[in-house]
């Protein structure tokens, strides 16, 4: 009894002090700092009570960070399920080289965000960038995007839908083969067409994987810091300003390292809050099956 | 009825055009763009094609930063980061898999939900940690990082794995008075293979394309990896205003090629993997 406990101990150690030492404490730790006013260049730590939270509130490079990540989670995770569901329902499909589109399928989720994101800022250049040419050629237009606020924001997150959908679609063409074909096979016999048995039959048996993706890319991006930081850093003006990468100017350029944490106070509760409405909507689709 | 099929499959074959043009056209952009000399990128309209072939934008890039030595950084850091996580994952999955003990059910699903916090919240403190420690510019500080990082993942996939696997042969060698370790390399490592080469391969990837750690924790030029190269010289200023987009293109190629080898290599392990996960 006893040396199956200390064999429990070691089998679990590593894992779960690599989980202490790098995620558990500095989440304690910094929960700790966001009470606290500490510039590492003048080291004493001194408590402030709720002066970095009252601070936040009145910060404009905050509270518009705040309002970008919502917006780009809320908007970015539509897209990607919406449209991931139509790459999952087309690569469902037998075609010709399906083999062959469902790798390239794997591509934008392998390579690093870093590339999509310089990729893309160099084809939305206004001046020399493909997009523009494009649009140019074919409706006469061209938008000024990385230096326009709406043109910037539009840019960050047709990038991010662009880098992400195609995983979304792999986890969705995933639910789509565990749905048993007999389902389909008794609702044609009962005269259903393609468009009602999507409607009818796949989206409620798959719908607590929808959930799942759904929960688990607003939480993911929620910490979203890459792409904005290669892309825009956060311009023009506070336009494409994320948490994340608040937190990072925050605590690396400016040294605040106490506000730093209380703007990492409210990265996690957003995200505790986008996690337990997941958790409730996950159990009322799993529940209604 | 025929017309009906017709029509479908050419919606259908449509349908998968534009999904192709939309994934690949930007890499045909950037790999265009890296083979194109930098006079011939400010050109308006922009050239469609190969006009003068060219591999300069290579030599001034490996000119301009030390463009070998954060390859083999990002190459060990990934290759270092991937195994040390798959290590620890299989040691507790298999603690959590087969040995019956109150609260397996509980650790295992803490393990899962610290999935959700933020990395970036918890970098002050993981930094003032790190220099008391003496553990900044060091290869085994960002190995420590990331292998934690993509640990939670690893055995959410690697603890069902095992689950779903029958115990009996464990158990025949256990009666036949194998020793744990003895365990582990003939039994268990074979029979977990698939799935520890699959959170291998996937781990690489995700290290492979890190940016925060190494761009935090690896301040000093001998530690920096390609992400960390990339995006200094994407956000560095530049006299006349705009970006070196002659080097950052030909970079990104050299940071996708070894991702694109992996991936159509290995397609099949990563789906499986990627898709394990959500699907249950």
């Amino acid at each position: 009894m006893r040396r199956t406990a200390i064999l429990i101990g070691l089998l679990l150690l590593p894992a779960v002090a690599l989980r202490l030492f790098t995620a558990i404490y500095p989440f304690f730790n910094t929960v700790w700092l966001s009470f606290h006013d500490w510039n590492p260049a003048f080291p004493p730590q001194q408590f402030v009570g709720l002066k970095n939270f009252q601070a936040l509130t009145r910060d404009i490079a905050v509270t518009s960070s705040i309002s970008f990540t919502v917006l780009f989670v809320t908007v970015s995770t539509l897209l990607e399920i919406v449209l991931g569901m139509a790459i999952a329902l087309m690569l469902n499909r037998a075609f010709f080289g399906r083999g062959a589109v469902r790798a390239v399928n794997l591509i934008p989720w392998a390579i690093p965000m870093v590339v999509a994101a310089i990729g893309f800022r160099w084809m939305y250049d206004t001046q020399y960038g493909v997009i523009n040419d494009l649009l140019h050629r074919t409706i006469g237009v061209k938008v000024p995007w990385l230096v326009d606020f709406w043109g910037a924001r539009a840019a960050v997150i047709a990038t991010n839908v662009w880098k992400s959908t195609p995983f979304v679609g792999l986890v969705l063409l995933a639910a789509l083969q565990g749905v048993p074909q007999d389902l389909y096979e008794a609702g044609r016999v009962d005269g259903t067409n393609r468009v009602s048995a999507f409607f009818y039959i796949t989206l409620p048996l798959i719908m607590p994987q929808i959930v799942t993706i759904g929960l688990f890319m607003v939480v993911w991006q929620l910490a979203a810091f890459d792409l904005v930081f290669a892309m825009t850093g956060g311009g023009p003006g506070f336009a494409t300003q994320v948490l994340a990468y608040r937190i990072y100017q925050v605590a690396f350029t400016a040294l605040n390292f106490g506000y730093a944490s209380a703007i990492s106070m409210v990265l996690f509760i957003v995200v505790g809050i986008a996690s337990i409405i997941g958790l409730l909507l996950f159990r009322k689709v799993e529940v209604s099956l | 009825m025929r017309l009906a099929r017709a029509v479908d499959s050419a919606l259908l074959a449509i349908a998968v055009f534009i999904f192709l043009f939309i994934v690949l056209f930007p890499f045909y952009w950037i790999v265009l763009s890296s083979f194109t000399p930098k006079y011939e990128l400010f050109t308006i309209p922009p050239r469609y094609w190969f006009s003068t072939f060219t591999l300069e934008n290579y030599q001034a890039l490996a000119n301009s930063i030390p463009l070998v030595r954060y390859f083999v950084n990002s190459l060990l850091f990934a290759a270092g980061s991937s195994l040390v996580s798959v290590a620890a994952a299989f040691l507790a999955s298999y603690a959590l898999a087969r040995i019956q003990f109150r609260g397996a059910n509980l650790i295992f699903i803490a393990f899962v939900m610290s999935i959700a916090l933020p990395q970036i919240g918890g970098l002050v403190p993981l930094f003032e940690l790190f220099k008391s420690t003496n553990l900044i510019n060091t290869y085994h500080g960002l190995v420590i990082l990331m292998s934690s990082l993509v640990l939670p993942f690893t055995i959410w996939i690697l603890v069902p794995f095992l689950r779903q696997i029958p115990y009996e042969i464990e158990e025949a060698a256990i009666m036949d008075g194998a020793r744990l370790p003895q365990l582990f390399w003939f039994i268990t490592l074979p029979i977990m293979r698939p799935a520890l080469v699959t959170m291998f391969i996937i781990n690489f990837i995700i290290a492979w394309n890190e940016l925060i750690y190494p761009l935090v924790f690896a301040t000093s030029g001998s530690n920096k990896t390609l992400s960390v190269g990339l995006v200094e010289l994407a956000v560095q200023p530049t006299a006349g205003g705009g970006r070196p987009w002659d080097l950052l293109s030909a970079m990104s190629v050299v940071m996708i090629v070894p991702i694109l080898v992996l991936v159509l290599l290995f397609q099949r392990l990563i789906v499986s993997g990627l898709t394990r996960g959500a699907i249950k």
